[in-house]
């Protein structure tokens, strides 16, 4: 068993005949934590395959220290050695687990028990890696986000109540009905045939806000207005006003039997809300 | 085996439009059967306890007014 040494010496000590430096007792072979061909053409660990010619170095050889120092003797210059590494024959922590007792004489870990196996396998499960937590990035983003909507959002009993349900069957034709939604009047008028044939009869080109009655039921017999007047929002008075429809007391507007302005200083046709039937329960959803 | 891993890196991993689109719907599939997977825990562990479980026990089938 060879003592741990450590030695440091001169880089050319001495210069053989042959001109060669010469620097005995460096270690040559190549560590074990190093071995493998990567790139450097040195071999397996132990000794090298390119090995130096005999005559360029000498093993074993005693150094030989000159008496005459040649280097410049000013104090700013540092003297330069280099250091062999000691030498060592500890096993390795994975040698039990590789089945290869080794032992690095350099005392540099071998680390090749930690080396990956196969190389895309190793690129494939590093992408799998990175991808996996992008998906779940990506999904606690998501539910952040749309928990942040959901909260901003009407909850249910609010949304219940901004809808209102009128039974169809309470409501005689030629009737208006008026109720309270959301603050405002809607009025639901049941039409006559006669008052159909007479909202389609209009020549929707001469209105001030030209609107086909089509576009402003869902079914010909059932009307569905906001009762708030164009003009200056006061609630006009049903079945009045010379157009057989609605007229506003406030300032004269006059209203047709489809709720379009067509007298007096409203701009614009009674506004149509949003509402559904129910045939099922033969009501109007208004909401 | 060794083409298992090279198909899935070719697939999902080489190009970055592929990558980007699996992530996002790798996480819808996952946020979605995530819940299926808790709310069903939290049912099987409340079992019995809950309203849609004891239901039959006070409405009978036409018995509307009891609502």
């Amino acid at each position: 068993m060879a003592a741990v040494s450590r030695i440091n010496l001169l880089p050319t000590s001495r210069t053989l005949a042959s001109g060669v430096p010469f620097a005995p007792r460096i270690n040559n072979s190549v560590p074990v934590g190093l071995s493998g061909n990567h790139g450097h053409g040195h071999g397996a660990a132990g000794a090298r395959s390119d090995v130096p010619q005999a005559f360029a170095f000498r093993v074993g050889a005693r150094g030989h220290v000159g008496k005459t120092n040649a280097l410049p003797t000013s104090s700013s210059f540092q003297q330069r050695h280099f250091s062999s590494t000691p030498l060592r024959s500890v096993a390795h922590p994975m040698a039990g687990a590789t089945g290869i007792p080794r032992a690095s004489a350099t005392g540099v870990p071998d680390f090749s028990p930690y080396k990956a196996k196969s190389a895309p396998l190793n690129r494939t499960v590093s992408y799998f890696m990175v991808g996996g937590l992008g998906v779940l990035g990506a999904s606690g983003i998501k539910s952040t986000v749309s928990d942040i909507l959901s909260n901003m959002a009407a909850s249910a009993d609010v949304l219940a109540l901004a809808k209102i349900e009128v039974e169809m069957g309470a409501i005689p034709e030629g009737k208006n009905l008026i109720v309270k939604w959301r603050g405002k009047p809607v009025f639901i008028r049941h039409r006559t045939s006669d008052e159909i044939d007479e909202a389609n009869q209009v020549d929707v080109k001469s209105l001030r806000d030209p609107e086909k009655d089509d576009d402003r039921v869902q079914r010909p017999e059932w009307l569905v207005m906001l009762g708030v007047c164009t003009h200056l929002g006061c609630v006009p008075i049903g079945e009045a006003g010379d157009y057989g429809g609605w007229f506003c007391p406030c300032h004269g507007s006059h209203y047709d039997i489809s709720g379009r302005i067509r007298r007096g200083p409203a701009p614009l046709n009674l506004e149509v809300p949003e509402y559904s039937f129910n045939d099922d329960e033969e009501k109007i959803v208004i909401g | 085996m060794a083409g298992v891993h090279d198909l899935i890196y070719r697939t999902f991993f080489k190009r970055n439009s592929a990558f980007v689109a699996t992530c996002f719907v790798g996480a819808f599939a996952f946020s979605i059967s995530f819940d299926l997977a808790t709310t069903g825990w939290w049912d099987y562990h409340n079992r019995g306890k809950q309203w849609k479980d004891i239901r039959s026990k006070y409405i009978q089938a036409g018995d509307a007014d009891e609502e």
